[in-house]
């Protein structure tokens, strides 16, 4: 049996419905990602995991028991908000401290885990610092330490990074996965950032619309996306419609069809096409061109100058057979 | 902008800052004169100095009796409005922020409605009945809570826009802390200094009130400012002696919210 079991879930305000009937399963020590765009239920799936919102309908089984009835205060999960929620009255050492107060822990016990929650986020010596007199990524590791205190079952991250900008991101990203990795603590991570989900996740949920679109670890969820969202929303797919597939491959297609840009060759293949822009992405040349009528993007590794191809040229290129993907 | 204009423009900003600060404290600076000479009349200099008037005014049992009945009033009313006005902001804040609206328009039914038309009302509702409170505190105790209301529905609004009310309760929940639990560790101690500087700020306000306190209770129960109003036919020395008097006491609390609103800023 999974450690945490998501049965028939439903979420409606009023007559607008937020998801309904989602179902999954998330093992033990899992690093799970909620990935989707705003407004697809991710974070409201995650504030009903929470207790923080009520659902309609259905159960969610923590080590087989229901939490639904409980409130958030026993349910034992601790969560990181993208604001960071810190209590500005508090000193880094008090905030870390307020859910072992909470819980009565003996004071000379809470000083002692309060010391090792902040030294696990590199924080150690900021224990008598304010909220207000620290950076957006430090407040980020004091709430985790705080959420770690307590030593939840369940660990909630709410878009924790959306607010940093992307040095830190990157840093705290890295920080954050091997604190769970560490502690072998399950945790349920709700992002839109497609990079971000792809490199911390054991597991990537794709919601779409209050649906999981699709489901599996990050080399299934890149590379067979289930159908035209899915492979909209991660990478940067060519998306062919069965008119500019046939046309493209010179052969009868009858659905959708995702190319990844960079399973297209420049300069060997038998298809004629022109450059009509290229973008350097740094280690990556980008460009966009026309083959057959019908425009791709195709991605090369920026090896050498000559890669580099300018506007208007004429060349030829390949497409790997294999990463040609029928979607519905 | 050229230095010499500069120099210029900064003339006739100093310029116009002092004039309108001698328009301002001049009738202060005659009043409290005035309120330490021994009489002036017809010279241009007072014909000597004494601080007789004060020692008159603070030894007359009828002015220490109206200026404590004008504190009891004023905290009276005070200590209504915050048991009264932070849980309310908690409740329309946390569980209902569409009320907002409809708080806004009723906080500024004071200002629509002039005092004069107000008490009019309140002596008619009051003045018999069941509730028959004109004539003692309680009913300025009531009334002056209506006059508090916007000052400290505002300043404490602001404070609690400034915190992420929301966020802030769910983590305290989460990590074990009930809702009552919460407002008080959390979220209370957060809204200390819009709560101190509402207090000061309606505290000078309401001291100084005259209105509603000679309408409804008048000399039934003497505030300070009907006592002044009273004695305005007495000597002017001793008017301008309980005239500034008033004025250091107003201006030590507004001192005071000041200093309370720069900490932490």
């Amino acid at each position: 049996m999974s450690f945490l079991s998501i049965q028939g879930l439903h979420k409606s305000y009023a007559a607008t419905s937020i998801f309904s009937d989602i179902n999954c399963e998330i093992g033990k020590g899992e690093f799970v990602t909620l990935l989707g765009p705003s407004g697809c239920g991710k974070s409201t799936l995650l504030r009903c995991i929470a207790g923080l919102t009520e659902v309609n309908g259905g159960k969610i089984l923590l080590e087989g028991n229901d939490l639904v009835p409980l409130s958030p205060q026993k349910r034992d999960i601790g969560m990181v908000f993208q604001s960071y929620a810190l209590f500005p009255n508090m000193s880094v050492q008090q905030n870390v401290a307020f859910g072992l107060r909470m819980q009565k822990v003996s004071k000379d016990d809470s000083a002692k885990r309060v010391k090792e929650a902040l030294d696990m986020v590199e924080l150690g010596t900021f224990a008598d610092r304010y909220p207000h007199q620290l950076s957006g990524g430090q407040c980020q590791r004091v709430a985790l330490a705080r959420s770690l205190v307590t030593r939840p079952r369940l660990l909630l991250l709410d878009e924790p990074l959306s607010a940093l900008d992307a040095r830190i991101r990157k840093h705290l990203r890295e920080q954050i996965r091997s604190i769970q990795q560490e502690l072998g603590l399950t945790t349920i991570f709700v992002t839109h950032d497609q990079e971000e989900a792809l490199t911390m996740s054991d597991r990537i949920f794709l919601m779409n619309a209050g649906k999981i679109v699709q489901s599996g670890d990050a080399e299934t969820l890149y590379t067979a996306p289930v159908d035209a969202f899915a492979a909209g929303f991660i990478g940067n797919y060519n998306l062919l419609d069965a008119d500019a597939a046939s046309r493209l491959l010179l052969r009868p297609v009858n659905s959708r069809v995702a190319i990844r840009p960079e399973a297209i060759s420049l300069g060997n293949g038998d298809i004629d096409a022109q450059v009509r822009s290229h973008s350097l992405l740094g280690n990556v040349i980008r460009y966009r061109v026309e083959a057959r009528g019908v425009e791709l993007l195709v991605d090369v590794l920026n090896r050498s100058a000559d890669d580099v191809h300018n506007n208007g040229t004429h060349l030829t290129l390949s497409i790997d057979s294999n990463a040609i993907r029928e979607v519905a | 902008m050229s230095r010499v204009e500069t120099r210029a423009a900064g003339l006739y900003h100093r310029t116009v800052v002092t004039v309108l600060f001698l328009i301002l404290l001049l009738p202060l600076a005659g009043t409290l004169l005035y309120s330490v000479s021994t009489s002036w009349s017809a010279t241009i200099l007072p014909d000597g100095l004494t601080l007789k008037w004060y020692a008159q005014l603070w030894t007359d049992p009828r002015f220490l009796t109206a200026f404590g009945q004008s504190l009891l009033v004023c905290f009276g009313a005070l200590l209504l409005s915050v048991v009264l006005i932070l849980p309310l902001l908690f409740v329309v804040h946390y569980h209902f922020p569409k009320l907002d609206g409809l708080m806004n328009i009723l906080i500024l039914l004071p200002f629509a409605v002039p005092p004069v038309v107000s008490s009019v009302g309140l002596l008619q509702i009051y003045g018999s009945g069941p509730l028959a409170m004109v004539g003692t505190p309680w009913i300025l105790i009531g009334c002056y809570f209506t006059v508090a209301l916007p000052f400290m529905y505002r300043a404490i609004t602001n404070n609690l826009q400034a915190i992420n009310l929301t966020d802030l309760m769910d983590a305290a929940h989460l990590l074990g802390a009930s809702t009552w639990k919460a407002a008080f560790l959390v979220v209370l101690p957060n809204l200390r200094k819009g709560l101190m500087v509402s207090l000061f700020l309606s505290f000078s306000f309401l001291f100084g009130e005259f209105v509603f306190a000679n309408l409804l209770v008048g000399t039934r129960y003497e505030t300070l400012q009907v006592y002044l109003n009273n004695m305005k036919n007495s000597s002017g020395h001793f008017n301008s002696a309980l005239v500034i008097s008033y004025f250091f006491f107003v201006l030590l609390f507004t001192w005071a919210a000041n200093r309370l609103n720069k900490d932490k800023a």
